[in-house]
């Protein structure tokens, strides 16, 4: 078999378990946790790079580029609107 | 079936239960908590349609994807200035 397609399966089946543990930590965190969306937006990080690696896979590089640049501006937009807006936080 | 396929499969199913937290995230009471979910979602929506582009050889899969990764953040960076006021 081509090492290529090993390689890239092998690639597919780490971003996918990634993927599962970020979903898992996501849920797992309870709303009554202080300051909880800090740690959410930190672990959707890993789901993004999941995704990212798993796009690089697919042969999209141009994709896999533009949200590598977008993603850490919005999670930076995300955070910064959440310790500056005006909801109810501690 | 070959390795690939198998393997695409499987990130297929990791990527709807990714999406299933994301809109559990998604529907919390919170607005910013609303933001992470759609983020995820728009990320795992447009992964998941260049996955349908790769098996059956969709085209327009692609484009809605481009689209979806351009404006996903760019609209989750809008609302977030409009949520911090």
């Amino acid at each position: 078999m081509d090492p290529i397609i090993i390689i890239r399966s092998a690639i597919l089946l780490i971003s996918s378990i990634l993927l599962l543990m970020s979903a898992m930590g996501i849920l797992r965190f309870k709303d009554d946790v202080p300051r909880v969306l800090y740690a959410r937006i930190h672990i959707l990080g890993v789901a993004d790079l999941a995704c990212i690696i798993a796009l690089l896979t697919l042969y999209e590089p141009l994709l896999a580029a533009t949200y590598f640049i977008l993603a850490p501006f919005a999670a930076h937009a995300i955070a910064n609107a959440y310790y500056y807006g005006e909801e109810d936080h501690d | 079936m070959d390795l690939l396929l198998i393997s695409e499969y499987i990130f297929l199913a990791s990527l709807a239960i990714f999406i299933i937290a994301a809109v559990r995230i998604a529907t919390r009471k919170t607005i910013a908590m609303g933001l992470v979910g759609v983020s995820a979602l728009s990320i795992a929506v447009a992964t998941i349609l260049i996955l349908i582009n790769k098996i059956h050889g969709i085209g327009f899969c692609r484009d809605i994807a481009y689209a979806l990764v351009l404006l996903g953040p760019v609209g989750t960076i809008a609302f977030a200035k409009v949520l911090k006021g």
